[in-house]
């Protein structure tokens, strides 16, 4: 099944769909292998991961499609991808949509932030008059090769108009065309029921450590009436608190070997990416041209004999 | 930090006269302007959306696909200076200093950047949108402020000739300078006596003239412009509209008779190898003690029995 095609479904199915955050190949891997079904990279964590800058519309389509790519290829759960505002114009959003969807993402989102964005848990944001996003909606759903790519329309406007005014860019962009919307950083749990009633079809929540919006548990969450969920930011945090220790450690001892508590052993480590498999792999093709050079040679010698 | 490259292109700069900077976008077009004798190469963002998506210079080229390309120019041009188009900076101020960080590391001895709204699109083309003049030096500032190598030269452009009239554009150069550019670049005046005002009020600052093919400006040689007062002249597209006309032609030819005419001029195998520099590869690789192909002999071409 393609992985938009399972993505769809998972979108749809009556269980909330869990997506935990990750920023590289490595976390993807560790994601799946907790057994979630399907995972996301938000922008924020890209933008740590590949360049150490925070979330401000620094990475280029083109580094973040490739970066897609490689998570994609690394799991086999579909990937939920950060399209940015779509990189500029309706134009731009074409090009965003294709590249995105050829790196193998089971769907993908654009916000109606200006560019350059900020983290929507973050002050001082700003959001593009709604003809122009409702635009770039309709570009992105029209540029989808792959009908069962989810495209998801997301609004920072609470913060900037108010909750009004998301929910109107709601209901618009839902009837644009997106398959799945967010209204960004709801402040309570009493805005995020009025959100649901008021701009029907399913919706995503956001769950930002920190951030705006109450910390709910999935199965709250789904009592609300999310479809979806997702911890977009845990994974960057996560790993600069624990490499800090490491790094902390290290510069006190002189030495990592007190800190192996801290680590998982090669063997885990190895397996996580896969080596077991890859060498047998290997050697099943290394059995497998010894066996058909034999058979070939066999007959000859046996003539020569 | 500052390369032969970027003093090379001051040491244009402080001659009296004009200099011409070919428009290139691939190595395959720098290779031609720098076998013609070219003193100085120019990466045209028009060129390259060509080259590279076979799109309208319209935006659709990412930053990083921008400074990819910078680097490839800048290593086939080697000490002859490459001044690379910056765009508006790709989107804020960040953006824009990344950019700079990104084109000086490439190699680049001289980026510009303008005062389009993003995305930008070519400057002899119609519908542009300029940004606000504090919008413009907050991006100016911080190239400026991003580059690490004084010998890294910025070239301020604006685009306002066209969105708003030759006054504002006089204004703006004036800004831009005072904000610290080192070389003005007015886009697309409209007559000789315009280019003759910009000449004039600029006198004494190093001043690009863009000259295209039928394009909005009068399409003068460099002795001329020299003598009005500009410095450097760049022809962004001379060689791919040469290049293309011919190359449509050979492909409906080839398509037409199964095979490319006797007739049809073109270069040699010999010609190619000569223009690509494969004498010079081969003799480097020899020198260093192997051939330049596979590192073992178990891959080589057995000796016949």
């Amino acid at each position: 099944m393609r992985k938009t095609t399972q993505f769809r479904r998972l979108i749809d199915a009556p269980d909330i769909l869990r997506m935990p955050g990750v920023h590289d190949a490595l976390s993807a891997r560790v994601a799946a292998e907790a057994g979630f079904q399907a995972i996301t990279m938000g922008g924020f964590a890209a933008t740590g991961s590949l360049l150490g800058e925070p979330d401000s519309s620094q990475l280029s389509l083109t580094e973040l499609a490739d970066h897609y790519a490689r998570i994609c290829d690394a799991v086999d759960v579909p990937v939920f991808a950060d399209g940015d505002t779509g990189f500029g114009n309706v134009t731009n959003v074409r090009r965003t949509v294709r590249l995105l969807e050829r790196a193998g993402v089971g769907g993908l989102f654009i916000e109606d932030q200006m560019f350059p964005k900020r983290c929507g848990h973050t002050p001082g944001k700003a959001v593009v008059p709604v003809e122009e996003m409702v635009g770039k909606v309709k570009a992105a759903v029209d540029a989808r090769t792959d009908p069962d790519l989810v495209i998801m329309a997301r609004t920072d406007a609470i913060a900037v108009n108010g909750l009004d005014d998301a929910i109107e860019r709601a209901n618009l962009y839902r009837e644009a065309g997106a398959d799945l919307l967010f209204v960004e950083a709801p402040p309570d749990v009493e805005a995020m029921r009025r959100i649901l009633r008021e701009a029907p079809g399913p919706h995503l929540a956001n769950m930002v450590e920190f951030g705006m919006s109450p910390e709910l548990t999935g199965g709250e969450l789904q009592d609300i009436g999310y479809a979806t969920v997702v911890w977009p930011v845990s994974s960057v945090l996560a790993v600069v608190k624990a490499l800090r220790g490491l790094y902390g450690q290290l510069r006190n001892e002189d030495t990592t070997r007190n800190a192996h508590d801290r680590m998982v052993s090669f063997e885990e480590y190895t397996t996580l990416v896969g080596l077991p498999g890859l060498r047998a792999r290997e050697q099943s093709y290394l059995d497998a041209a010894r066996r058909l050079v034999g058979d070939r040679q066999a007959p000859k010698k046996e003539s020569a004999a | 930090m500052s390369t032969p490259a970027r003093r090379r292109l001051r040491a244009l700069l402080d001659r009296p006269g004009p200099f011409a900077a070919p428009g290139v976008c691939d190595g395959l077009t720098a290779r031609c302007a720098l076998e013609a004798g070219a003193e100085c190469l120019y990466m045209t963002g028009f060129g390259v959306a060509g080259s590279l998506l076979g799109q309208p210079d319209l935006g659709l080229v990412t930053v990083t696909e921008m400074a990819d390309r910078v680097r490839a120019l800048a290593a086939v041009a080697g000490d002859v200076p490459l001044i690379a188009d910056g765009d508006n900076g790709h989107g804020g101020p960040l953006n824009a200093m990344r950019l700079t960080r990104l084109y000086e590391q490439a190699g680049a001895a001289c980026v510009h950047i303008e005062d389009q709204a993003f995305p930008k699109r070519c400057g002899h083309m119609e519908s542009k949108v300029t940004v606000p003049l504090e919008d413009a030096l907050a991006n100016l500032r911080a190239v400026l402020r991003a580059r690490t190598d004084p010998d890294f030269l910025v070239m301020a452009r604006t685009d306002t000739r066209a969105t708003v009239d030759l006054d504002e554009a006089l204004r703006r150069g004036d800004a831009f300078l005072e904000a610290g550019a080192d070389i003005l670049f007015i886009e697309a005046p409209r007559s000789e006596d315009e280019m003759r005002v910009i000449a004039e009020r600029f006198r004494g600052v190093p001043l690009l003239a863009n000259m295209v093919e039928a394009g909005k400006t009068p399409y003068l040689d460099v002795a001329t412009l020299g003598e009005m007062g500009f410095k450097v002249v760049i022809f962004p597209i001379s060689g791919v509209l040469v290049g293309l006309y011919h190359m449509r032609r050979a492909y409906a030819r080839l398509l037409q008779e199964g095979r490319l005419p006797e007739d049809e001029p073109h270069l040699t195998f010999a010609d190619y190898n000569a223009l690509i520099g494969l004498p010079q590869a081969l003799e480097s690789a020899e020198a260093c003690g192997g051939p330049a192909g596979p590192a073992t002999s178990a891959s080589r071409t057995p000796r016949a029995r």
